[in-house]
């Protein structure tokens, strides 16, 4: 009999040593085996929406008041949408410095977490006090970006495992500019969750952190039932607190930080047995965190604006001549043969000789427009310029690579009875030859003259273009240039 | 990209939000675009959804003024 529990003993410790993930997870869940709630506070697609970060922090106070674990968690693209924290020197630092403040516990990649190029990114991790968790990405060594697939957090006892995946496009990378992920390899969501599914195994609590779109998260919770809470992004969908789906409790709000979601998991005897979310209001929340506010205010205060970009050496005394600067930054940044923007784009219409700050660029240009590229016949480009004119109350759109002679119906411009488009030399433009397009979002939409090729946004701000192209040129003169002829 | 704005099938750029495709909509029929920024977008759930969504091929949109 002795023996007979000597060799039961010894195949219990050798089985444990041998199936080292079933003999951890019966271990903690004998710790756990009480009744507790896990608070979670989530944002996602917050876009460094950084004036609601006081209120964010006040919330984050008060729920710490109520339980000190509780977990602060972003679901991606925590920057991309305000200059104060897009352009500061070091960029998106403003927002990494904010959820420091805030002590967020964690954030996966969205992808626009991205848009400050891979040293950039390497440089906002290390300055983060949080982890950026995701499985689906692999990035070269060389670019020095720290990433963990997945992380376990031990809260009142509660064995809790977070799993983050970042969407990726049709061609296998998340939304970027491809620079910005050149040396970085992704792989499908599907496959990745598949691959770490075993985590349910040594968890009381397994949370998807996910950036690929409500519609995603629905198919994922369909697939993977093991994962208690989906906390979503990317799509900006407004749960009304949370849905169910297969079991699996989803959660998201819209973009900008106008709400959180607060979840609520009641764990007992090592497994989730309740489970309930609200969303909280953050901008009109009524209460501010000082400290976080006095943090906001420094970066507002940001003297990058005031840095001088270029000089001009004459003043520029109409939109057709700042249009034309607009258009050569678009086409010479993004280089292709011609550039056109729409002319209510162009915010002002003179600007004296001598300094071209950050300022006069975001005064100039500040729609937050991103570039888009398109390859069309010569053709095609004159129907855009026309549907342009209809569209936009401006009148034609300002260009770059080419001119345009334009006929009116009358003196009004009541219509255009012909348009003529002519290259940088002045001659006739090959209305049958392909061109390559660039162009800002919105002058992509109204010119709405069917062609092949409606183009592709390339996730590039035409502000920061137009800073880049200032810079690289460093002196700038466009008195008296013309790009737009008009015969009545 | 071919999305679908109120059952009507938009060509739009690729990497568009919603609000391009409402825009784009908006021209198509005609509508009146000043009323472009108090408009409420939903997707095919009826889930709001923000303006600067992005959208992919295929997807439905709906809005309302």
């Amino acid at each position: 009999m002795k023996m007979k529990k000597t060799v039961c003993a010894v195949l219990v410790v050798l089985s444990a040593f041998l199936t080292g993930k079933v003999a951890t997870a019966q271990d903690h869940k004998i710790k756990t085996s009480y009744k507790t709630d896990i608070h979670i506070i989530s944002g996602n697609d917050m876009h460094a929406t950084i004036e609601n970060f006081p209120q964010l922090g006040a919330i984050v106070d008060s729920m710490r008041r109520i339980d000190k674990n509780t977990l602060v968690i972003s679901a991606g693209d925590n920057r991309t949408g305000n200059p104060l924290n897009d352009i500061y020197s070091d960029p998106s630092y403003p927002m990494v410095a904010l959820m420091n403040q805030i002590g967020f516990d964690c954030t996966t990649f969205g992808n626009h977490e991205f848009d400050s190029g891979q040293e950039g990114l390497a440089r906002n991790i290390n300055e983060s006090s949080f982890p950026y968790i995701c499985a689906n990405i692999f990035p070269d060594p060389q670019t020095g970006i720290q990433t963990v697939p997945y992380k376990f957090f031990d809260i009142k006892g509660v064995k809790i495992c977070i799993l983050g995946v970042v969407e990726t496009d049709s061609k296998g990378k998340p939304s970027t500019h491809p620079k910005n992920v050149e040396d970085i390899s992704f792989a499908p969501v599907e496959q990745t969750i598949r691959r770490y599914i075993w985590l349910r195994d040594e968890c009381d609590v397994f949370i998807l952190l996910s950036h690929i779109g409500y519609d995603a998260d629905t198919l994922m919770a369909s697939k993977f039932p093991q994962f208690d809470l989906i906390i979503g992004g990317h799509s900006h969908t407004q749960i009304d607190g949370g849905e169910l789906h297969n079991g699996v409790l989803i959660t998201q709000n819209v973009n900008k930080l106008k709400r959180v979601t607060h979840t609520i998991l009641t764990v007992e005897n090592g497994k989730v047995t309740g489970k309930s979310a609200n969303n909280i209001e953050v901008a009109g929340y009524p209460r501010k965190n000082t400290a976080v506010k006095a943090l906001v205010d420094f970066f507002s205060n940001n003297p990058e604006f005031q840095k001088v970009l270029a000089q001009a050496e004459a003043p520029f005394s109409s939109y057709e001549e700042l249009g034309i600067m607009m258009c050569d930054a678009l086409r010479v940044m993004g280089q292709t043969d011609v550039a056109i923007s729409n002319a209510g784009g162009v915010r002002y219409d003179s600007h004296p000789a001598g300094d071209f700050t950050v300022n006069d660029v975001l005064r100039l240009d500040p729609f937050g427009n991103t570039a888009v590229v398109m390859n069309i016949t010569g053709q095609e480009l004159r129907d855009m310029i026309i549907s342009c004119f209809h569209n936009d109350t401006y009148g034609l759109p300002f260009m770059s690579g080419i001119t345009c002679q334009a006929t009116y119906t009358d003196s009004n411009r009541s219509d255009i009875k012909d348009l003529k488009l002519f290259d940088m030399e002045g001659k006739p433009l090959n209305l049958k030859k392909k061109f390559k397009v660039i162009t800002n979002s919105y002058t992509a939409v109204i010119c709405d003259a069917p062609r092949s090729d409606q183009g592709e946004d390339i996730n590039r701000q035409t502000a920061d273009m137009l800073m880049e192209y200032l810079q690289k040129m460093q002196k700038v003169n466009y008195q008296g240039r013309r790009c737009i002829s008009e015969i009545f | 990209m071919t999305v679908t704005v109120n059952k009507e099938e938009v060509r739009i750029f690729k990497g568009a939000t919603a609000k391009h495709a409402v825009l784009r909509y908006i021209l198509m029929t005609k509508g009146d675009v000043s009323k472009l920024d108090s408009i409420k977008i939903y997707d095919s759930k009826g889930h709001l959804i923000g303006d600067d969504a992005p959208l992919r091929e295929g997807q439905a949109i709906t809005f309302c003024i």
